[in-house]
Parts: structure tokens; sequence; C-alpha cells
């Protein structure tokens, strides 16, 4: 199947030889992966859940991902691998969350956000022996957080002390971490300074059985509510050396290295996660269509079908957003701070928030550990883990409000929108720009898409005038956030902010995610995907959206809402993903 | 709680250290909401407190009230108020001689 897509040479029409290997790789891991009904299947659903219930990643789940050489996603193509697009790896991942999000993050989006610090600042030898490692099916482990300071992690106290002949001598422990007892690779966040400050921290790239087996100590596994199979334990090191080889980029550069990392992973993990409310949604159309009572099915219980609808809708803005923030990284990866934040705050909140209405109509069923819709409650348990590992929903929002005066004064109404590929999910990227990450920025070329679109869209329609309706109160509200953001006080703009200045930073995220469905929408006009052409979807999620807001607006036009209840019901029955690629699946 | 902030217009003709001192004074000490008699410039930001997110805003805040552009990471790396206001002096002398 790959042999037909997959051309090394690379012909002059590279604008669909990336879209052509991304799909042929969707199709060859959702091939692999199999129909997941079926109790036989490693990873269907009855084996997964059995895993969970007893606690474990599932053995030969990560064996059939061993042989897809799934690691080989997370390498970029020059060191090897296949990744070139971070769009693209949110796709191939969303395929492993689908099924298990323990595979998901404790096979996978652990070892990328390990890695991704080495190919952002690693030196050629480290890159080649990461991707090296890597290709080889072995896992990184991302030591970041300690359990003392949490999201401020500029006071954490593991300690790198550089031992006057070049290397370091290794003390403290961290907590929580992804595979620490079976990472082959650890990349440690460490104090290299005694100052205070955010130049006191460096990343050490190290290799386990480097260390000496003495000075280093695997700390008991966390038991969890969520992914209960995932590794979470802490590691120990006493007076361990390491060679100065092992530092990542410069000395005291960690704190910086770090939030740069984070765009990229921030962009790309919540984006993975979907997947599990793909099948959550899947489930619970199942359920619902299955399911007769007062002499009809669940589906024609108005209430019922709206949710599930509105679950779509979730889906849809979720990955809107989620594509222009990593489509960004390679094409504005100036502004790209912003974007990665709100989408690490905004979509995993309104995913929990899907799922939390999902399982009201999934009713008693929700409660059950196994069986047909035992899937279900294990993806609700398994979910939040998105919104607390790897920088919290607060913490997001933190790292958006300082700079809000920012865009408010240089930016917003004044700005260039951004390129139209930036909304073009098969079109072509450029490579992942690694050093052109910037901590903050003062442009923001998604929201002037929004009030350039203002002056562009279709108004023919009762449904065109819809989506042009909500543009102009999306365009209102930019206006109103710059007016607030230019008044927040200095204290406001702190981790000590009033709660006030959270607020703004959830308005923002709103108005982005918007100002992608508009974008989403507008470049998916006259395309090949019917559905993504319609304006139904977008005037349905930007009502969604304005709802969210409190935002005063007219009903949806007619019709509006029907084109989304049927596109729920024809990807389920014709087995299409749930998102902004309507891809085939097994099952 | 509401500090009065010095004004120091862009245009004002000379900066020198000292009022660049009394300037990044006055505004930290509202940052970390303390009097700015408490604030020692020899002393690391970080020591009072001051956390990374309030640095980058302390970086916009000099951009808006010196016509500045700066690194975000321009009070990481001076990390006191004294190291700050000679960086400042240094980048404004720079300005004026480009005007
Ligand atoms: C399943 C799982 C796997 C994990 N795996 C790893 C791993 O592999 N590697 C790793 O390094 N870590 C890992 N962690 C640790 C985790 O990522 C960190 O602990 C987490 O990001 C910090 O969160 P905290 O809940 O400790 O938050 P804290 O910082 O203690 O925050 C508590 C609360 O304080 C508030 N708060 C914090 N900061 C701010 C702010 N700036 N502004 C406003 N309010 C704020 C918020 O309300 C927040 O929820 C994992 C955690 C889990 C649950």
């Amino acid at each position: 199947m790959l042999s037909e897509t997959v051309d090394p040479a690379r012909p002059a029409t590279a604008a669909t030889g990336q879209e052509q290997e991304a799909r042929a790789r969707v199709a060859e891991l959702e091939a692999r992966f199999g129909d997941p009904y079926d109790p036989a299947n490693p990873m269907g659903q009855h084996q997964l859940l059995a895993a969970d219930e007893a606690g474990e990643i599932s053995a030969a789940g990560e064996a059939v991902l061993d042989g897809l050489n799934l690691n080989a996603d997370f390498v970029p193509r020059a060191l090897g691998g296949r990744l070139d697009r971070l769009d693209t790896l949110v796709r191939v991942m969303r395929q492993v969350f689908r099924r298990d999000v323990t595979l998901g993050l404790g096979y996978g989006a652990t070892t990328f956000m390990a890695a991704v610090n080495v190919w952002t600042t690693g030196d050629a030898g480290q890159q080649r022996r990461l991707a090296e490692v890597l290709l080889a099916n072995r896992k990184a482990a991302v030591a970041y957080h300690e359990l003392a300071h949490g999201n401020d992690f500029v006071r954490n106290e593991f300690a790198a002390t550089p031992d006057g002949a070049g290397g370091f001598r290794l003390n403290g422990s961290k907590q929580v971490i992804n595979n620490a007892g079976r990472a082959d690779v650890l990349t440690l966040f460490s104090r290299t300074s005694d100052a205070p400050g955010s130049r006191s921290h460096s990343v050490l790239m190290v290799e386990r059985e480097l260390l000496d087996q003495a000075r280093v100590e695997v700390l008991p596994r966390y038991s969890s509510v969520g992914v209960r199979g995932c590794h979470l334990a802490g590691l120990s090191f006493t007076d361990c050396p390491v060679p100065g080889s092992a530092l990542v980029g410069e000395l005291g550069q960690g704190v910086e290295l770090a939030l740069r990392s984070f765009q990229m992973t921030r962009s790309a993990v919540p984006g993975m996660a979907m997947g599990a409310a793909d099948t959550a949604l899947r489930t619970v159309v199942r359920f619902a269509l299955g399911r007769q009572l007062y002499k009809r099915s669940v589906m024609d219980i108005p209430h019922a079908r709206e949710t599930l609808s509105a679950a779509f809708l979730d889906l849809l803005i979720s990955d809107s957003l989620s594509l222009t923030a990593t489509r960004a990284v390679h094409l504005l990866p100036e502004e790209t701070s912003v974007y990665a934040s709100a989408v690490k705050y905004l979509v995993p909140r309104m995913l929990n928030d899907a799922m939390h209405d999902l399982s009201i109509v999934l009713g008693a069923r929700f409660y059950v550990r196994e069986g047909e819709f035992g899937v279900f409650q294990k993806h609700v348990r398994d979910l939040p883990v998105l919104s607390l590992g790897h920088a919290g929903s607060a913490a997001c929002q933190a790292t958006i409000i300082p700079q809000l005066p920012r865009l408010a004064r240089r930016a917003w109404f004044s700005g260039d929108p951004a390129p139209d590929t930036l909304f073009r999910p098969g079109d072509d990227l450029p490579e992942l720009p690694f050093g052109r990450l910037t901590l903050a920025s003062g442009r923001d070329g998604l929201s002037a898409s929004l009030v350039a679109a203002v002056d562009q869209l279709p108004s023919g329609t009762p449904v065109e005038l819809s989506v042009h309706g909500a543009a102009l109160r999306f365009m209102d509200e930019l206006r109103q956030l710059q007016e607030d953001a230019l008044s927040l006080s200095p204290q406001d703009r702190t981790a000590l902010a009033s709660p006030a200045s959270f607020a703004l930073a959830d308005r923002y995220a709103v108005l982005l995610a918007a100002a992608s469905v508009i974008g989403v929408w507008r470049q998916a006009r006259g395309g090949e995907d019917s559905f993504l052409a319609d304006p139904s979807w977008a005037a349905a999620a930007l009502h969604r959206l304005g709802r969210r807001l409190g935002m005063r607006q007219p009903d949806l036009p007619d019709g509006c809402e029907e084109r989304v209840r049927e596109e729920v019901l024809r990807r389920f029955h014709d087995r299409r993903s749930y998102d902004l690629y309507d891809s085939p699946l097994a099952g | 709680m509401t500090t009065e902030i010095h004004d120091l217009p862009a245009e004002s003709a000379v900066h020198t250290s000292e009022s660049l001192t009394v300037w990044l004074v006055d505004r930290i000490a509202v940052y970390l909401r303390r009097s700015p008699g408490e604030i020692d410039p020899t002393v690391p930001l970080a020591e009072y407190g001051l956390d990374s997110v309030a640095a980058l805003s302390l970086c916009g805040d000099v951009e808006e009230d010196f016509d500045l552009v700066l690194e975000p990471t321009v009070a990481w790396d001076y990390p006191t108020v004294e190291a700050l206001a000679a960086h400042l002096l240094e980048d404004l002398a720079g300005e004026v001689g480009r005007r």
C-alpha cells in the first residue's frame, strides 16, 4: 500500500507528496490496528481495557507500534525518520490515541516531548545518537517537573553541578515521570547554578546504561486515576557523574529551551489526544442508535441528538485550532508562543466538557467498566491527563496574559493576516524551524485573518450570512479585548494576576479558535470535501464558540444543525474520523 | 492597592542611570506588591519572587514607555535593577545615536 505513494526521490509536485504520504501513513496504522471490536485484537477495545484494568501498558499493543516503527514519526527526516510536519504527526498520533491514551502518551507523546529538546538545540552528535536510539524502538523520558515546584519549574532543585573538569554531578530527584524506569534516554531539566532566576537551569541528555547504576535509583511507581498503564515513577540520583557532552544547548539556557520546545509540544499534543474524544463520540452514537426508549431510539430524542452534534462541533473547532497552531510553528514561528498556549489551554477544556456532556447521553452505562461501552469511562478518566500534564491550564493562561497588552498595542487591527496556507490541511509545509521559535511575539496573523475575513467573506445565502455575522461579532470581541488588555494594571500581568486577566486569556483563546474555524472554512470552499466546503459547520461551530463567550447572537438558519447531524451519522456508518480529515477508519 | 508610577516620557531629554533605576524600582514594586523602598537595586529580582512571566511583562512595559524593542529575556540576563538600568541606558543611547 505504501509503495504507490512513498517516493523517496520526492517528485517535483511535492505539494501532493506530503499529503499523500500522510494519508498513507495514517492508513497503514489503521490497517494494522484493525477492528476495534474484535476481542482477539491487541489494538481492540477489549484487550486495551483489560490492560488498563491490570494497570499495565499493553505489551501486545506496544509490539504493534514497534512493528510500525512509530518512533520514526518523532525523528526529523534529515536524521532518518519521518518527521517533517507537526500537523502530520498530530494526525498519525491521533490514530493511536483513538485506541488508547496510555499507548498514545506512554509509548508516544512522552518520547516526542523529550526528543524535541534535542532537535531544538542539541548538537549534531546528540541528535544523531537520539535518532539512532529512537529508530531502534527505544524510549526517551522527559524529566522536567518536580512535585515540590509544579508549574513553577524555574525553582526546580534537581542539580547538575559542574564538576570543574567539564562534566556534571547529578543530585536530587524527579517525580511522576513517564517511563522513568524504562526509558533508555533521559532528558533532565537540571539546576546548574545556585543563583535564582531563569538562567540557572540547563537540559542534559543522558543514556541510562552509561550511568553509574549504583548512583541512580528508580523510585516506586505512582498509581493514577487515568492512563493507569503508564509507568509513572521517580528518579533519584546521588552524586552521579555525567560527561560535559550531556549538555543540550548552552549552560543556563534550560528555561528558554523548555519554553521554546514546549511551543511545539503544546501545539501538538492536544490535537493528538482528540482521537480519544472521537472514540468517545463514536461510542455514544453507537449507543444512541441502538438503545430503544419510549418506542424510539435515543438518537431520536432531540436533546441527545443535539449533544452528539455539539461534541462533533467541538472536535472540529479543536482540530481547526490545532491545525493552525501546528502549521504556525512552520509558517509563523515568531508568533507561536501564544497560539501554543491557547491550544494547550482551550482544546483539553473543550474535549473534557464534551466528554462530560456525552456521558449524560450514555447514562448509567457511563459507569460500567466493561463490555461494549466500557471504553468510554476509560477515555473519561484518561483525557484529563491532557490538561494536567505538561503545563496546567492556568499556567498556559499565565503565559498568554503578559503578551496581551503587547499584542493589543502592536498587533491587533494593524498586522498582516496569516497566509492562506496556514488553514489548508493538504498544503505542503517548509521544514520545522527549530531555531526560530521565540518566547514572546508582537504579531498575531491569526487574529488579523479574522479581521481581514470580515471584508472578504461571502454573504449570499442565509448560512453564509450567519458566518459573516459571527465574524463581525468576533471582530468586535477583539476590539473589546484590545481595550481590556490595554487597561490591565501591571499587577494583573503576572502569575498573581486577578481572575479577570485569566478571563481575558480565555476570551482570546476562544477568539483564536473562531479565527481558525473561519480560516479553515474559507480555504475549504470549492474544495473536494463537500462537508468542509459547506458553511453549515462553520456557522454552527461559531455559534457554539459565541455561546461559550456569552455572546448575544441570532439563532442559526434552518438546515445548519440538520447538516451537522447528518454528518455525524454518515461518518458513523461509513466509519470516517470525526475531525477535519474525514479519514477512513477500521471501525 | 495602587502605587503611583512615575511617568517618564520616551522623549524626555536625558535618561540617567538614576532615573531608570527609579522607574524600574517603582514598576517592579508594583509587580511584587511591595513598597519601592524594599527593592534593593543590587539584589536579583528572582530573589524577591519576581517570576519569569513577570519578567516578560516588565520587558513589555519598558518597550511601551521607552519606545524600545527588547529581547523578551532581557530581565533574565540582567537580573538586578542595577544591571537592567545599565543595559537600558546603553540601549537608549544606541537609539538616540540612530536618530
Ligand atoms: C499522568 C502524568 C504524567 C506526567 N508525566 C510527566 C513527565 O513525563 N515528565 C514531567 O516532567 N512531568 C510529568 N508530569 C508532571 C506534571 O506535568 C507536572 O506536575 C505539572 O505540569 C505541574 O502541575 P502541578 O499540578 O504540579 O501544578 P502546580 O504548579 O502545583 O499547580 C497547582 C495549581 O496552581 C495554580 N497555578 C500554577 N501555576 C500557575 C500560574 N502560573 N498561574 C496561575 N495559576 C497557577 C493552578 O490552579 C494549578 O492547577 C506528569 C503528570 C501526570 C499527572
